[in-house]
């Protein structure tokens, strides 16, 4: 059998998560709100209106370009692309077309097989959203709220070779654009959207095969799933001596199949030509500079190093650099901890991780600061609390932002190490329960965990766990 | 004299010192209005009566109660010691292009008929800010496409007031006209190739247009975006010096609007124009087009009463001590057109995308099928010939396999106009002209129908100013005589960027010299009528 691989490339529209639209004052997010609500007469084109280029804009696209290694251009333009449609009210939409604000570029997306597939970009440039039209009852709606949101379109080369890089491809991208902060990178709000073009020839081949484009998939896992129906699907077309066609096919989640929208007729000519209403984008090496004073360390570098500068495993790494406020809130914490960060990663692979997840907030969001966790771990170091006395201190300066040890004060948390009172409290516990110091004396051994259980239990949990398994232990065995 | 025939600078000058009000004065320009307009421009009329013969028809929707409330608030807030501003109490039209908030705004078109504008145009905003009185919006082209007025969908359109028989030029005809008529001191009009200069030739007013970027263009309906300019139209070159310092300026609305400090314009116009270099071209003395059956290039000379109108200003002034350059080349004067033909199509029929049926604006009446038929019936019946040859020849030229052949060429061609301008104001080129004096248009006021019909010849009328629009250069054009017919003579000084000051005092001292001229004591037709 014919063996085949996969040639997908991937057209994203990134929405800028700017405060206002890209070339009016209006909110650009408008998320939840009634149709029509964030609108003015620039960006629903009334006769006479003129965009203004909002700076903020740019800045962020130009930090988006750095970060996609992208050579940012000293001078870009605006461009009328024309077409009729009920949503794009000035019947043209602002684009840029033959000189961008950024040229060429890469993300390197690492592979769960340890290797990394390098992604060219091939098109990267600043345009404005249209607005969106719905079918109610014969009847068309428009809601022009949209109409002047930021986008950044931002297309691949055919590099990636299976649905599931495609996948990984967004995982990243998504990873960076919050890491930058330009983009909330939210698929199922739109604010990243994907279109997928998919075709296959057989391995080792250089040529490329007519496509199709897949449009209308609205999540990371539905691109997965589309992407792999449509490689499917053109094997056994090929297979059955077939010829694929450049059909624009559409992903219907709930169904799992991909239906055809139309058959790509010639291209479309949009008669582009320089917007004359604005002037072009000057990027100054002196503006660039303080652009880029906002381009930290990128995911893929910051877990490289966590690796070797910390000695982290590959799984820590990835997880703690999967977001920019916890790879912060790590080396913020390794600071004041030097001496073992992979203790550090524990915390928060297992406890803070659960916290953030049950919350919902960021790391950076936390009462729970850094230096409280390291707090905590200390005095678990230190002897003064048990280990779940420790993690049961981390909700509580979350809930109350006091510092662990006020709380361990206040609450009489600190550990009872003293022989007497445990020593006490475990002849208490051996006198009221004669029938379970029988069984452990007939050989139920493993009930020494029920009765260090219940000396816990008497002292609301501050005993040393160790101290009071040994006495327990010599207590039961006379 | 009435008080609607006084200067924007004397009427203002008058309500300051509250010797008259602007109510009175408001009433008197009514008055004028109702005596010479006749019936305002609307739709549904397919023929004029002779009746409309006699008529102005500048409007085509007056605003008396709006303007005298507005008149009524600068009355009283002088009656309260403020200062309304330099315009206080001053009537001026505005060319039906810019939009006003809660007037009709219908760029002479079926198609915007019914659209009330929810916003005002910078320049509009401005004036009213400085104490000007807003009588109404005038007629125009249909979206400013012509330079007869003829075109626009309100009938009767307006005629030229030294003779109703003649147009009164275009596209800001209305507001040129209104103003030559008393309706008015002050006009606001736009300039593509010639749209505030061509008209103001043919009715024998002062009119400007700036460099590009001088004045906002928020507001204004758009034709073609990267030539389009706001500018004055009134009856004196010191009327037209207040108006542009009123409406001059940086808005943040227009990002082409430039940051360049506004000079004080009034300050230099009494500076005379001893050592100024003035230049003459003979590329201005002639019009070149091409046959439209043959393809040939035709030279012509231009009207011999509107050449020596030209060459005697050259003498005035050369009298007055200016240095008079001759023979400065001008090499690619007469690309201007073809280039301009491609260049503001192609932005035109972009322009024109957003006038759709769907959110404002005329929608057909009739039953559609689908979406694009709603597009073709609405567009179809709602656009005029003039916006419909513009979208064709448009989208024709910007389309993926032409555009390089007709609109990137086209650019290239308008850079080389524009260098043209840079060599002869060069301060240390060969030449170091202040400014270039050239006839306005090639001939006089044509009569009513005819040359509309013939879209390229139509175009060749602004032949001598579209070069400004390319460059980006200021011209003004001034009143310098009157032909046999009785019909005004304009002539044009163009500048270098930022140059208005210069040509606002060129041409205050060509006017003071002139002052004399027996020409200058000849009124228009409809107002000389209202005197016997």
């Amino acid at each position: 059998m014919t063996e085949y691989e996969a040639v997908i490339g991937l057209e994203t529209h990134i929405q800028l998560n700017t405060q206002s639209k890209i070339f009016c004052s209006c909110k650009a997010d408008s998320w939840n709100d009634p149709p029509n609500t964030n609108i003015c007469p620039v960006c629903t084109g009334l006769p006479g209106v003129l965009p203004v280029t909002n700076r903020v804009v740019v800045e962020k696209a130009a930090l988006l370009a750095a970060a996609m290694h992208a050579e940012i251009q000293p001078v870009s333009f605006f461009d009328r692309k024309n077409y009729f449609y009920p949503d794009l009210p000035k019947g043209y939409q602002i684009s840029q077309y033959d000189r961008p604000l950024a040229r060429g570029g890469y993300l390197d997306v690492p592979l769960p097989d340890g290797t990394t597939r390098q992604v060219t970009i091939e098109k990267l440039h600043i345009e404005e959203d249209a607005g969106k039209t719905k079918n109610d009852n014969g009847r068309r709606l428009i809601d022009f709220n949209r109409c002047g949101v930021p986008l950044i379109e931002m297309v691949t080369g055919p590099d990636l070779r299976s649905a599931d890089e495609a996948a990984q491809y967004l995982i990243r991208l998504r990873q960076l654009l919050r890491w930058l902060g330009v983009s909330e990178a939210d698929m199922e709000k739109a604010h990243l959207r994907c279109d997928a073009n998919v075709s296959i020839r057989m391995v080792g081949a250089d040529y490329l095969n007519p496509k199709t484009e897949i449009k209308n998939v609205n999540s990371i896992v539905a691109v997965k799933e589309a992407v792999q129906t449509e490689i499917e699907r053109q094997i056994r077309e090929v297979e059955a001596g077939k010829r694929i066609e450049a059909w624009t096919l559409e992903w219907d989640e709930d169904a799992g199949v991909l239906r055809k929208m139309r058959s790509k007729e010639t291209e479309a000519d949009y008669r582009y030509f320089r917007e004359p209403d604005l002037l072009p984008i000057h990027i100054s090496e002196a503006w660039l500079a303080h652009i880029l004073q906002e381009l930290p360390e990128l995911p893929l570098e910051r877990r490289a190093r966590f690796i070797s500068q910390y000695g982290l495993p590959e799984y820590d790494a990835d997880i703690l650099t999967g977001e920019r406020s916890l790879s912060d809130y790590f080396e913020a914490a390794v600071a004041l901890y030097p001496s073992d960060p992979k203790r550090v990663s524990n915390w928060l692979l297992n406890d803070l991780m659960r916290m953030l997840n049950e919350s919902g907030k960021l790391a950076s969001e936390l009462r729970l600061t850094p230096d409280y966790l390291v707090e905590i771990i200390r005095l678990v170091d230190a002897g003064t609390v048990n280990t779940t006395t420790g993690k049961s201190l981390l909700d509580k300066v979350e809930a109350s932002g006091k510092r662990p040890g006020e709380i361990v004060n206040a609450e009489g948390l600190a550990q009872v190490s003293d022989t007497g009172a445990i020593r006490q409290a475990a002849q208490q516990i051996v006198s009221a329960n004669p029938e379970q110091v029988q069984s452990y004396r007939k050989g139920k051994t493993t009930l020494i965990g029920w009765f260090v259980g219940q000396l816990m239990r008497e002292t609301r949990g501050k005993a040393d766990p160790q101290l009071a398994r040994s006495i327990l232990e010599e207590l039961l065995s006379e | 004299m009435e008080l609607c025939d006084l200067s924007a600078e004397q009427i203002a000058s008058l309500v300051h010192k509250r010797e008259v009000s602007a109510r009175e004065v408001l009433e008197a320009t009514l008055n004028r209005v109702s005596l010479v307009d006749g019936r305002p421009g609307q739709l549904g009329i397919e023929e004029t009566t002779p009746d409309d013969e006699k008529y102005v028809h500048a409007f085509i929707s007056l605003t008396a109660e709006r303007a005298r409330v507005q008149a009524d608030e600068v009355d009283r807030r002088l009656a309260g010691g403020e200062d309304p501003g330099p315009l206080a109490g001053v009537p001026f039209t505005v060319k039906d292009i810019f939009v006003v908030r809660g007037t009709p705004s219908t760029a002479g078109s079926r198609i915007l008929a019914n659209f009330v504008a929810p916003y005002t145009a910078t320049p509009v905003e401005r004036m009213e800010q400085a104490g000007g009185i807003m009588l109404g919006k005038v007629n125009l082209d249909e979206f400013t496409y012509g330079s007869s007025n003829e075109s626009s969908a309100f009938i009767p359109t307006p005629r030229n007031p030294w003779n109703p028989a003649y147009v009164p030029g275009g596209s800001s005809g209305g507001s040129t006209a209104a103003v030559a008529a008393g309706e008015g001191a002050l006009s606001l009009g736009t300039d593509t190739a010639g749209s505030i200069r061509q008209p103001a030739a043919f009715c024998g007013v002062v009119g400007m247009k700036p460099t590009y970027g001088r004045v906002s263009r928020y507001g204004l309906i758009a034709f073609g975006s990267s030539l389009d300019c706001p500018g004055p139209v009134a009856r004196t070159v010191k009327d037209a010096t207040l108006m542009l310092s009123v409406i001059a300026g940086r808005d943040p609305h227009d990002q082409t609007s430039v940051t360049v400090p506004v000079p004080d314009y009034a300050s230099r116009l009494e500076a005379g124009v001893k050592g100024l270099r003035i230049g003459l071209s003979p590329d201005y003395f002639r019009i070149t087009f091409v046959d439209p059956h043959t393809g040939e290039l035709i030279e012509r000379p231009i009207d011999p009463e509107v050449l020596a109108a030209t060459r005697r200003a050259a003498d005035v002034l050369a009298s007055l001590g200016a240095e008079i350059i001759e023979d400065v080349p001008m090499p690619h004067t007469h690309y201007g057109i073809p280039a301009y033909f491609v260049i503001s199509r192609v932005e035109a029929a972009s322009n024109l995308h957003r006038y759709d049926g769907v959110k404002y604006g005329y929608r057909t009446p009739e039953y559609v099928t689908d979406l694009r038929d709603l597009y073709r019936k609405t567009r179809g019946q709602g656009f005029g010939l003039q916006p419909k040859l513009r979208i064709l020849m448009g989208m024709y030229v910007s389309a993926a396999q032409y555009s390089e052949q007709y609109y990137v060429r086209a650019l290239r061609v308008r850079s080389l106009i524009r260098r043209d301008f840079e060599t002869i104001f060069d301060p240390s080129g060969a030449y170091r002209l202040d400014a270039l004096l050239t006839p306005t248009t090639p001939t006089t006021a044509f009569t009513m129908q005819e040359v509309y019909g013939d879209s390229v010849l139509m175009q060749y009328a602004d032949e001598l100013t579209v070069p400004a629009n390319h460059a980006g250069v200021p011209g003004i054009s001034l009143p310098a005589g009157l032909d046999r017919k009785g019909l005004p003579i304009g002539i044009q000084f163009l500048g270098a960027d930022y140059a208005e000051a210069t040509l606002l005092q060129i041409g205050f001292a060509y006017e003071q010299a002139t002052l004399g001229e027996d020409w200058r004591k000849r009124k228009p037709q409809v107002v000389e009528r209202l005197a016997v």
